[in-house]
């Protein structure tokens, strides 16, 4: 299936690498585009990156394992990144990220059973004038309260 | 301060559009500038002006500038620093998000000062709606000939490529940034060589914050002179600053340089959320060293807060009230710089995570006194001994937490706060 995925993103892929001077610096955005379409980084993905950057799959291997933001397993439909930052603890953060947890019933670093949410603790996500904040999916909530949080993952569902 | 420069148009409906920010005078000064000026007389305005970079070293854009070697073959590269992820600062995003076209005009002129025909921005991963509006307007400068070859009809080319980020507050340290511009782990580089001789691809590089080159057109089109009176005698222009933590108002304020803490947590912060005490400020991103509610008539720039024995750093300032615990705040602080160490020196990646692991067993109530100098110990040997400063951002929140609030942290241990928790309980409970 990835395979298929891959070869669809191939046309993408042969512009962005045209954009930069050397083919090695598309490495983070291939694995974005590849990311966003399959959900989580394979090793056929890394493999796909590897052939269009000219940079060994191992080398791939230690990117994807050095940045936060590329899943080494399957996420939720939904990955919910929560900051955990010095503003946001200053903000009682806590609270609101037990009540989360609660409702979704998971931990740090899981999928909810239904594979709709994955939780992610995040450091400073860079929204201090609006902590506590939360971002899920692409969006930052800002200014978190147990009913935000309901409100928003009741708009997910 | 009467008239807004980098927040003009953050208030304005759609001024991240092409059409609303034309409106607003958007490009009109890298025309005239393009069309009239040599690249000399930009760096040359730039260095009258005082301008500072403005993503936490404040050091002089005119003077990074001409570190550029003469008669030198290869193309240089403009790198814009958008990879905000210090502890306490937001103002990048306001930027990017909200007025992209203000710091594509910047990036304009500054890479036609340095004779660059290929600029990339690196925008934090986590970003994504930023990037999103910053990438259309870069579509639409584009499409109108304000990017690409022969901008606005003339002779100059420059070609403008925004890159995101993967997660990894390192990669704003700027060889690092250049490490994973490059496709690789963002590992920072020894200097020297600096990135002006030895930079991206091997080339000499210019690196820019994203509020920095915003500021250019504005110097460009007012002169350097009245950027000068905006700010301090050594540091010119305003700055975003930004304030959160137990203030009224947390927010992103432009304001001069050279304002008196006090004034802005006060005046434009409210004062303190409820009414209470003030106990700490950290003025400049969690990298910064702490001040007390004594401290806090200290202005605001580079030069000011560098004799108050903190430092400017970016700039987000983070408020706490009296009952803040202190001991609760270093638990964040090293639980940051543990989890951000990019683990190339060992003093910092042992260091790092050795320093978590004692604060944490303290927070969780099984602190000794002999800790804290154990604490002080590890943070001495992180302090200078790595190839970038991020072991002695790591280390200064140790030194002057405990430095200023000794009593308490001797009093939280002694008194046994934390015990009969378990570790997740505690952080919920405390402070």
């Amino acid at each position: 299936m990835n395979r298929a995925i891959l070869n669809q993103l191939d046309v993408e892929a042969e512009k962005v690498v045209a954009k930069y001077d050397q083919k090695k610096a598309a490495t983070l955005t291939l694995l974005h585009m590849a990311q966003d379409k399959v959900g989580y980084v394979t090793p056929e993905i890394e493999a796909w990156v590897s052939k269009w950057t000219e940079v060994p799959v191992v080398h791939v291997h230690e990117v994807v394992t050095f940045y936060s933001m590329y899943h080494k397993k399957p996420a939720g439909k939904t990955h919910i990144r929560f900051c955990t930052g010095t503003s946001c603890a200053l903000g009682g953060y806590e609270k609101i990220l037990s009540h989360l947890k609660k409702k979704l019933n998971i931990q740090n670093g899981e999928v909810t059973k239904d594979g709709k949410f994955s939780l992610e603790e995040a450091e400073c996500l860079c929204a201090c004038e609006c902590a506590p904040m939360m971002q899920v999916g692409d969006k930052y909530h800002m200014d978190l309260t147990e009913k935000k949080v309901d409100q928003i993952l009741d708009a997910h569902k | 301060m009467s008239e807004p420069i980098l927040s003009r148009n953050f208030n304005i409906p759609d001024a991240h559009k092409l059409s609303v920010a034309e409106s607003r005078g958007a490009y009109e000064t890298a025309k005239k500038v393009l069309a009239t000026s040599k690249p000399e007389d930009v760096i040359n305005a730039v260095i009258a002006s005082n301008l500072r970079g403005l993503g936490g070293a404040g050091f002089p854009t005119g003077k990074k500038w001409q570190f550029l070697p003469k008669d030198n073959p290869k193309p240089v590269y403009l790198v814009i620093n958008a990879d905000e992820g210090e502890p306490g600062t937001c103002k990048d995003r306001y930027i990017l998000e909200r007025d992209p076209h203000q710091m594509i005009e910047g990036i304009i002129i500054s890479a036609f000062a340095i004779k660059s025909h290929k600029a990339y921005v690196y925008i934090r991963g986590e970003y994504v709606e930023p990037y999103r509006n910053l990438q259309a307007a870069v579509d639409e400068a584009y499409k109108k000939g304000y990017l690409g070859k022969n901008l606005f009809g003339g002779t100059y080319s420059l070609d403008l490529v925004v890159h995101r980020g993967a997660g990894a507050y390192i990669c704003g340290e700027e060889t690092a940034l250049l490490e994973s511009l490059e496709g690789k782990r963002g590992l920072p580089r020894l200097k020297p060589p600096f990135p002006a001789i030895v930079g991206l691809f091997g080339c000499p590089t210019i690196i820019n914050n994203v509020e920095t080159v915003a500021c250019v057109p504005h110097i460009m089109k007012n002169g350097a002179e009245w950027f000068v009176k905006l700010g301090t005698p050594t540091c010119g222009g305003t700055h975003l600053f930004s304030l959160s933590g137990h203030v009224k108002k947390p927010g992103v304020y432009e304001l001069p340089m050279g304002i008196p803490l006090k004034e802005i947590i006060y005046n434009y912060g409210g004062g303190i959320k409820g009414d209470k005490q003030l106990k700490a400020v950290i003025p400049g991103g969690i990298s910064a060293k702490i001040l007390t509610a004594a401290e806090i008539d200290v202005k605001m720039d580079y030069d000011s807060l560098k004799a108050a024995g903190t430092m400017m750093g970016s700039a987000g300032i983070m408020v706490m009230d009296e009952n803040t615990c202190m001991v609760k705040m270093l638990y964040y602080a090293t639980k940051f710089f543990s989890h951000e160490s990019c683990g190339q020196c060992s003093p910092c990646r042992e260091g790092t995570g050795w320093a978590h692991k004692i604060v944490t067993r303290m927070y969780h109530g099984e602190g000794t006194l002999k800790d804290l100098d154990t604490l002080l110990t590890i943070a001495r040997n992180m302090e200078g001994r790595t190839i970038c400063v991020f072991a002695d951002a790591a280390a200064w929140p140790i030194q002057s937490y405990i430095g200023k609030f000794r009593a308490e942290f001797e009093a939280y241990i002694q008194n046994g706060k934390g015990k009969d928790l378990k570790p997740q309980e505690a952080v919920l409970q405390h402070g």
